[in-house]
């Protein structure tokens, strides 16, 4: 045959036929089962390879756009260090120790993460955090909403391996292991309730975990039973609330309610605390923002939190999560969205100031929604 | 044929807008009567204008040599075409001035009754200052007594509304920063409907309200019932009022007696008396307050009070009937 007069349909016709012997080849090799997916043997150098190559390329491209909030923030890390414990330590173990021998038989096995924070850049952190990974056995956040949550574990991890000495104490494992009551039945290291919140007479770990010490119990069970449905949303809550019978929410929202609150150490500017006051109090009528303490204050309906004494950085998150549309999961949530969307970033930070210098379960007794004109 | 079949309804609908309670055509107020005077007026002047001309025309086209000769003379076009519109909108545009001046504040009565109106999103502040400068809040409707002219100082809280009670006089806007003044004066007791003119937002077409007119003495009566607190709930009532102060309604709505006294929302004192519920959206019964309290945002879209789902059937009911005896 002469090449140079080759015609197209010849060529053609041995393309289609190359085409046709590959897809029956690569049939033959799925469906004989001939590929090893066993997780006890290792990928060939090349799989390797590629696997790496792609996994990295593909963390790098999708959190380049990725804005770092401050993450020098201890109760950040606190909070992150405490859902480590719960969220993490069954896979990756606590940093520096060595992984459990049942998960290093993972393919590819979870590393440790003790350098973490020196290898990747936070962004980095949080995107895999957030999202997981593919095919690694690492899953993505519970939800999409609560950025604030996935940030806190990424300050704790990029803290690493600085912190890494604290952790006992960061994680809330020094705040001991609870009483029978706190600890329900099936005993998991997740469910220690004291690791994060009050305990007799220690505050929370951090001030971004809620004070619930002296809340209605009404709204401590309702809370529980919204983070189990996964109506209120929560990465941190939600995995703890799944495992709680109903039995055991009503005895820690009983618990709770009958724990004495402990005094704060909030020292805000007083201008600060006089603005806040004024919407605590008063609201502002221009905005349509209501007087919180006409909802807030432990005078009203027993579903309503009160906020008298709660940290003024998780009264602050909150409000931010409600703003960018995280909270109208719940009827309860979705009246707030009103009051939450109407308030600009100085004015929450002045009212949660204002409610975290109140005397704990306690607001003042004078009329709170006084007229406004 | 096509065009009878859709000709036919149409001016069954038009003949229907004629009447009712928001009709300019069927004036009960003062300043409504002079424009509806003057409406007639221009409509039978335009009319007959508009003969004339048709009239000319078909004269021009058909008409015989005399008569073809005569409208093309100088003095019909000097006189048709200058002399008489120059005379007849002098005179329509000094007899508008005429009638329309009573409406204006020279009507003002100083120490008399005013009513402050206050467009807010989407509904309507309506605060009574009386002779004696006593204040009484209420909402979303507006009482008058026939046969006295009334001042409404308007203005808004937020973005520009405007009032028109078309059977008692003409729009005004309300605008931020500014009071403009409207003099309403019913010359017969009855029920107007009135609603924003001016594009205000997303619920703007359900920003309504009604207007009713009331004989003097029943009007006074009625004024001082209406600047009275609230009834004492009765014991049936207990539940819904204790629902109403605990489930914070009290953190924008006031009902006078009690410790509801917020002022975002509309004063609830004696809701359970108007005619219409949410600016005249809903009637006035337990059922509407049920319904509104629950689905409001499907009711009126975007309204800014937030949806209430977390009260029970009974609870609703409690809640409503509570709300509907604040008479």
């Amino acid at each position: 045959m002469d090449l140079r007069n080759l015609h197209w349909t010849n060529i053609a016709k041995v393309a289609g036929l190359g085409t046709g012997l590959l897809i029956v080849l690569g049939a033959v090799f799925v469906w004989s089962g001939i590929y090893n997916v066993a997780a006890s043997k290792d990928h060939l150098q090349i799989t390797t390879w590629i696997l790496t190559l792609i996994r990295e390329r593909s963390i790098a491209t999708h959190s380049f756009k990725i804005e770092v909030p401050a993450l020098d923030d201890e109760s950040k890390i606190r909070l992150g260090a405490s859902h480590y414990e719960g969220g993490c330590v069954p896979c990756h173990n606590r940093p520096g120790e060595e992984i459990n021998s049942i998960v290093k038989g993972m393919l590819p096995p979870p590393p440790n993460l003790l350098e973490i924070g020196k290898h990747r850049p936070p962004e980095e952190i949080f995107w895999i955090v957030k999202h997981g990974l593919k095919y690694t056995g690492m899953p993505a956040w519970t939800n999409v909403l609560r950025d604030d949550e996935v940030w806190a574990l990424t300050a704790f991890l990029a803290s690493l391996p600085a912190t890494a000495g604290d952790y006992g104490e960061l994680a809330g494992l020094s705040r001991g292991q609870g009483n029978a009551r706190e600890e329900p039945a099936n005993g998991r290291a997740l469910n220690v309730c004291v690791r994060c919140h009050e305990r007799d007479g220690m505050s929370t770990n951090g001030d971004r975990v809620p004070r619930l010490a002296g809340m209605p119990e009404a709204y401590l069970l309702r809370s529980l039973q919204e983070y189990a449905q996964g109506t209120r949303a929560s990465g941190v809550m939600e995995p703890v609330a799944d495992l709680l019978s109903e039995e055991a929410m009503r005895e820690l929202a009983a618990h709770y309610q009958a724990l004495p609150p402990v005094a704060g150490t909030a020292e805000p500017d007083p201008e600060q605390l006089r603005r806040g006051e004024a919407i605590a109090r008063r609201g502002i009528v221009g905005q349509g923002v209501p007087a919180c303490l006409s909802c807030h204050s432990g005078r009203q309906s027993q579903q309503f939190p009160v906020l008298a004494g709660q940290n003024a950085a998780y009264i602050e998150e909150q409000i931010r999560l409600w703003r960018r549309g995280g909270r109208i999961g719940t009827p309860y949530g979705r009246i707030m969205a009103a009051v939450a969307g109407a308030l600009d970033e100085g004015q929450i930070e002045d009212v949660a100031a204002y409610l975290a210098s109140l005397p704990a379960g306690r607001a003042p007794d004078a009329p709170v929604a006084e007229a406004g004109r | 044929m096509s065009l009878r079949r859709f000709i036919v309804p149409m001016s069954a609908f038009a003949v229907q807008g004629c009447a009712g309670l928001q009709s300019a055509l069927d004036p009960s107020g003062a300043e409504a009567e002079r424009i509806g005077t003057l409406t007639w007026l221009l409509i039978i002047f335009s009319t007959a204008i508009l003969v004339a001309v048709c009239v000319i025309t078909a004269v021009a086209l058909f008409g015989g040599e005399r008569w073809r000769a005569r409208i093309s003379g100088e003095r019909t076009v000097i006189g048709g075409g200058l002399a008489f519109p120059i005379l007849a909108l002098s005179i329509l545009l000094g007899y508008g001035f005429y009638l329309m001046a009573p409406g204006s504040t020279s009507a003002r009565v100083e120490g008399g009754l005013r009513i402050e109106v206050v467009g807010e999103r989407w509904w309507w502040r309506v605060t009574y200052v009386d002779e004696s400068g006593r204040r009484t809040e209420s909402a979303n409707e507006i009482r008058l007594p026939v046969g006295r002219p009334v001042e409404l100082e308007l203005t808004s809280a937020d973005v520009i509304h405007s009032l028109w009670v078309p059977r008692l006089a003409g729009k005004l806007d309300m605008i931020p920063g500014r009071t403009n003044v409207l003099t309403l004066e019913a010359t017969e007791p009855g029920i107007s409907r009135g609603q924003c003119a001016e594009y205000c937002g997303g619920p703007h077409a359900f920003m309504s309200f009604y207007v009713i007119a009331m004989p003097e003495d029943q009007f006074s009566s009625w004024l001082s019932g209406e600047a009275e607190d609230a009834l004492a709930a009765s014991r049936d009532q207990a539940a819904g009022q204790a629902l109403f102060l605990s489930s914070g309604c009290v953190a924008c709505h006031r009902v006078r007696g009690t410790d509801a006294q917020g002022t975002i929302g509309p004063d609830l004192t004696h809701v359970g008396s108007r005619h219409s519920l949410a600016a005249a959206t809903l009637e006035n019964d337990v059922a509407a307050f049920v319904r509104w309290i629950r689905e409001g945002q499907h009711v009126k879209p975007e309204n800014l009070m937030p949806p209430f789902e977390i009260f029970t059937e009974d609870e609703l009911r409690q809640l409503a009937a509570y709300l509907d005896q604040l008479r």
